[in-house]
């Protein structure tokens, strides 16, 4: 059956559509800001879930692409001049080269090897940027106020750069659905239930996921230029947080492994959750305390995220919550 | 009766036009919402509390004082808005958008940090909203053409040059020195500086090496250190300086000066005992600062607001707690918008801008001028530093100001021999 007469096709995409299109129909800064956040985090998520969900590799330092290419698109943009489409598009093209080279070396390894290795890649991008001279060393690189005015004001590079994150969201839903539903994803997904066993049916298992980690590093190299570039700076710091990459897996798990419109929900409950409790009069001086315990709870209680869930019980929304 | 409800008519009629004239009687009160983001959790809490304290003891003193009165009759009292940021950026041009369009913020403070106060300033600058800077030193925060934020801190390249003339003083035949920095923006922009001043000064730099923010083991650094090393610099926030102090003294570090950053003068680094005596602070502000009306006058500089015995006074007594310089740094930040209100005799941004712009003012925390040209718009250039050792006063650790001269509580002692 073609995949656009899907209703799970259409679910995560239309949603996403049309919370973005009301966003920018509506004009409001305040709604603008809190759905980038949300936003960026769905997209980052649902790029870890194409290697995470579909192969079952753990990247624990995926937050590597989001720094390196956000680095590489900022110094376009900074130092080079270039506008800001054609730069976030580069830094999605240098975090997608980086994950060839560096798939090629480290998926070879299994299980907690892999997210070993992870976490040193990201540890040693941050101690090569710290210390590297034209990305400005520890200091970083940052923007003039002026360079917003080619875009009409800061005002109005804030809109555009959403527009930018929305249309990059429901690309990574776009693609997140086909490599599931495609010869290949089904390769992946023998990959994520035995490699050995996936191997001898023909799947070239190496191949497969060094491809896997480039689709799902070129993202967040995007989604890193279009944050720094609306932020004004970047530095080390900034870029490679280890606490990004274990929140990106949380929001996975939250909504639903492996599935397209998990990532999409564990990012709006878990980013929601954290804004609403950090502006909450009530909960404000115990957000962390709060977000910590139901975070514990869910995790607890509903283990195949809340996707998983509702698909286990109602076998009849299996082809509608993809 | 007919005439009598026409002289009625005739009498509220003129009331109703007098009324709008005559505003001194009938006072209207105005709150300004001073809106920012604080570091109450994570990494930079310690320093984040201290000012988020000193900007509500400014609040509840002003207000209590009847507030700021404008030409106009207006009465201006403060109200605050903030945020927990965390000590991250993620959220912080988020919820300074929420502050503005929202909580409807006419001035705002920044985050403590410079990473933190860059990104809030980018959408501060687009609401046209003045932002004071506390606890953002970088220098190159306010060389990005922002024209509405104004620095209260020296900045970054000035904190730790004073230390070295210091050094010359406490021992003229010093010409080693290692220096050991958080690699972030900020530490990297003060060792920067002063390995340029360091080398200006004929000073031979021996070490010069970062360590990651977060880093917990400095023992491959101080094995690293010459020596014959004369001082050893550096340091970076709280938590990370006074664990570099800790391992220092217990690998028996020799050098006759350890200069570091932002813990010294933090009350709570007492805390590391013997770790602590010897430890020299670049400090933007110490309760032993002599910045009095009479000193103002005498420099013909003009004075504004509360006296440091008072602010010192007034500060214990409420929060039961030694006030640091992050203390008065939140606290300046209020005051500043207040002089600048009250200069102006208006809340409009353009007003209060040139005001802030023109303004060259000696309150408790120091002299306050801002760089009003394009290129370094908002720069702090007139406050200065003091330098602070913890010496033993029967028996007890205590912070003394021993930089500059003018300023001295005691003299400089060696941190070794001791």
């Amino acid at each position: 059956m073609k995949f656009w007469r899907q209703p799970g096709f259409w679910l995560p995409l239309a949603l996403v559509f049309l919370w973005g299109g009301i966003v920018l129909v509506l004009k409001q800064d305040t709604i603008r800001e809190t759905t980038f956040t949300v936003m960026m985090f769905m997209a980052l998520a649902s790029s870890l879930n194409i290697l995470l969900g579909y192969t079952g590799y753990v990247s624990f330092g995926h937050i590597v692409f989001f720094g390196l290419g956000g680095y590489t698109g900022f110094f376009l943009i900074s130092e080079m001049g270039w506008p800001l489409y054609p730069a976030a598009l580069a830094g999605g093209a240098l975090s997608g080269v980086i994950a060839l080279l560096v798939g090629l070396a480290v998926l070879r390894l299994r299980g907690a090897y892999f997210a070993l290795a992870t976490i040193g890649i990201n540890e040693a991008a941050r101690a090569f940027v710290s210390n590297f001279g034209p990305f400005g060393g520890a200091t970083g690189l940052f923007v003039n106020f002026s360079a917003y005015e080619k875009y009409g004001g800061a005002g109005q590079a804030l809109w555009t750069t959403f527009t930018f994150l929305w249309i990059t969201t429901l690309v990574v839903l776009l693609v997140s659905y086909l490599v599931k539903h495609s010869r290949f994803g089904l390769g992946l997904q023998a990959i994520r239930e035995d490699e050995d066993a996936a191997m001898v049916m023909g799947v070239q298992a190496p191949r497969a996921k060094t491809i896997t980690y480039v689709i799902s590093a070129f993202f967040p190299g995007i989604i890193g230029t279009l944050y720094f570039f609306k932020n004004g700076n970047v530095e080390p710091g900034d870029a490679f947080q280890l606490h990004m990459s274990i929140e990106m897996l949380v929001m996975v798990m939250l909504g639903g492994m492996g599935t397209v419109l998990g990532p999409m929900v564990g990012a709006t409950a878990y980013q929601g959750l954290r804004g609403y409790l950090l502006t909450s009069p009530i909960f404000k001086d115990l957000h962390l305390a709060v977000a910590g315990l139901i975070l514990l709870l869910i995790i607890l209680f509903v283990p195949a995220g809340a996707v998983g869930w509702v698909r286990g019980r109602l076998p009849a929304l299996r082809r509608v919550l993809e | 009766m007919k005439s009598w409800k026409l002289n009625a008519v005739i009498l509220l009629t003129i009331l109703g036009l007098l009324l709008p004239a005559a505003p001194s009687v009938f006072a209207a009160e105005k709150t300004v919402v001073i809106g920012y983001t604080a570091s109450r959790t994570g990494k930079l809490n310690v320093e984040g509390m201290r000012q988020i304290h000193g900007l509500n003891l400014w609040i509840e003193q002003v207000n209590a004082a009847g507030g700021v009165k404008l030409p106009d009759g207006t009465v201006v009292k403060f109200a605050a808005k903030d945020y927990d940021d965390e000590s991250k950026k993620e959220r912080v041009q988020e919820l300074y958008t929420k502050l503005i369009n929202s909580d409807k913020a006419d001035f705002l403070i920044s985050p403590y940090s410079s990473p933190l106060a860059d990104a809030a300033a980018v959408i501060a600058q687009q609401y046209n909203k003045i932002m004071i800077t506390a606890g953002a030193a970088s220098d190159s925060t306010y060389k990005k053409g922002f024209s509405l934020v104004y620095q209260a801190y020296t900045p970054a390249s000035r904190y730790l040059t004073g230390a070295l003339d210091l050094l010359g003083k406490l021992d003229p035949a010093a010409k080693k020195i290692a220096i050991i920095h958080e690699k972030d923006k900020f530490s990297t922009d003060v060792v920067n500086a002063l390995k340029a001043y360091g080398e200006s000064k004929g000073y031979q730099i021996a070490l010069f090496e970062g360590y990651d923010s977060g880093a917990t083991d400095f023992a491959p650094f101080i094995n690293k250190i010459p020596a014959d090393a004369n001082a050893v610099m550096g340091g970076g926030h709280f938590a990370d300086t006074s664990t570099f102090a800790k391992q220092l003294f217990e690998k028996g570090v020799k050098a006759k000066m350890v200069a570091l950053l932002v813990a010294p003068p933090e009350p709570k680094f007492a805390e590391l005992g013997d770790a602590a005596y010897g430890v020299i602070g670049a400090s933007q502000w110490q309760p032993e600062a002599k910045y009095s009306a009479e000193a103002a006058k005498k420099a013909g500089i003009e004075w504004f607001g509360i006296s440091v015995a008072d602010f010192d006074k007034t500060y214990k007594a409420k929060f039961k707690e030694e006030p640091s310089y992050h203390s008065a740094g939140g606290y300046v930040a209020g005051l500043i918008v207040e002089y600048a209100i009250k200069k102006a005799g208006s809340t409009e941004t353009a007003k209060v801008k040139k005001v802030l712009d023109e303004m060259n003012l000696m309150t408790f925390y120091g002299h306050l001028k801002f760089d009003n040209s394009p290129k370094a718009h908002g720069l702090q250039v007139a406050h200065e530093m003091v330098y602070t050792q913890w010496q033993k006063k029967d028996g007890k650790l205590v912070n003394q100001i021993v930089w500059p001269e003018a300023a001295q509580t005691a003299k400089a002692i060696n941190y070794f021999p001791r």
